[in-house]
């Protein structure tokens, strides 16, 4: 009886240890394509925050753009509905930003908006399909008394450069009238080919990179 | 003969149990506050438990997750849907000189990595689990 006993024993130990080897090997098998289409034909949105402060502190954030196409029409709060935000008219003053796009699109590359101001330098312009922004913020040399002196010199306080798809633009104001179509724009931004550097913002503590790549790690 | 069949389904069951149980993968929390009374909390729970012990759990002790179920749930199970995809990936890491913070998937599993100032929290949970979870939630609010 005990040899039955050891041999059935034997027998089920034999089963349970293939059954548990084999058991990661189906897995595997179940996420590989998964895996692998993942990496194929993803597009990841990066942001990177370097902080030079007294902390040196890094943020680091990888979403899949199909995460977001998904996540997004579920939230619904406040502003946000089914990936469309309403814009309240007063945000927006007088400028009719459908009109003023619709104007974009059809008009060649090239430089639109200029502004030389005291503490600031702003350039809006057109180039192979891409919507560019440029900003820099300037600090003025400034005297002992606290005002700026006669011959003072700016210098470079901050760099802000925006790089966005024209595509994703159109995307962005092709809901109602008074809404910006997020989810639209997240789709176009996710059927842009190519490795995209969307947002760099350069200051004296921090370095912000908003980018978009078919990598899932930012580094 | 009989004691050998009797002994066998015994083992049999005991042996598909095991299996069944770590198929699921498991939960891991630990805690570690390294100052002096500092705690110090490590368990795993078998996460092919959690259903069946959801059960379990009166509906008072849920009630503030359903009643606001509608608010998060939608999002919530569009997140765990949309991390099956995922299986390996780090979403959100801050790094600096005393803290550090790491959410990451990886083998179908939420990892949540927090040190800071020397306290450590590590949290693991399936994926599946979260959603067994949320689906558990939805229920009953769908039964009130």
């Amino acid at each position: 009886m005990t040899h039955d006993i050891r041999k059935s024993i034997k027998a089920l130990s034999l089963a349970a240890a293939a059954a548990l080897l084999l058991m990661p090997l189906s897995a595997m098998a179940q996420t590989a394509p998964t895996q692998s289409s993942a990496s194929g034909g993803d597009r990841w949105l990066h942001v990177r925050v370097v902080s030079t402060g007294n902390k040196g502190e890094t943020v680091r954030v990888n979403v899949p753009l199909e995460l977001a196409e998904k996540v997004l029409p579920a939230i619904n709060k406040d502003r946000l509905h089914n990936g469309k935000i309403t814009i309240d008219r007063g945000d927006m003053g007088e400028i009719d930003c459908r009109a003023l796009l619709n104007a974009l699109k059809d008009t060649k590359d090239g430089e639109f908006v200029t502004v030389q101001a005291h503490d600031s330098d702003v350039k809006v312009s057109k180039q192979g399909g891409y919507m560019l922004v440029h900003v820099v913020e300037k600090r003025w040399t400034e005297g002992k008394d606290g005002k700026e002196t006669k011959d003072a010199k700016s210098t470079e306080k901050s760099h802000i450069e925006v790089k966005v798809p024209m595509k994703v633009v159109e995307a962005l104001f092709s809901g109602g009238k008074d809404e910006l179509d997020v989810l639209a724009a997240l789709r176009a931004l996710s059927a842009h080919g190519g490795d995209t550097e969307l947002v760099s913002v350069k200051d004296e503590e921090n370095t912000v990179r908003v980018w978009l790549d078919s990598k899932s790690s930012a580094d | 003969m009989i004691l050998a069949k009797l002994a066998l389904g015994a083992v049999g069951t005991l042996a598909f149990a095991t299996v069944y149980t770590f198929r699921e993968g498991t939960i891991r929390v630990d805690v570690d506050e390294h100052r002096a009374g500092g705690s110090h909390v490590h368990f795993w729970v078998p996460a092919a438990a959690v259903p069946a012990a959801l059960h379990f759990v009166p509906d008072d002790k849920l009630q503030q997750a359903v009643e606001r179920s509608d608010e998060f749930m939608p999002i919530a199970l569009a997140v765990v849907d949309g991390l099956k995809k995922y299986p390996d990936a780090e979403f959100v890491r801050v790094d600096s000189e005393d803290e550090h913070v790491r959410v990451s998937v990886k083998d179908g599993k939420i990892y949540v990595d927090v040190q800071d100032h020397g306290d450590d929290v590590h949290v693991a949970v399936p994926v599946s689990t979260i959603k067994d979870v949320l689906q558990n939630i939805a229920d009953r609010k769908h039964a009130q």
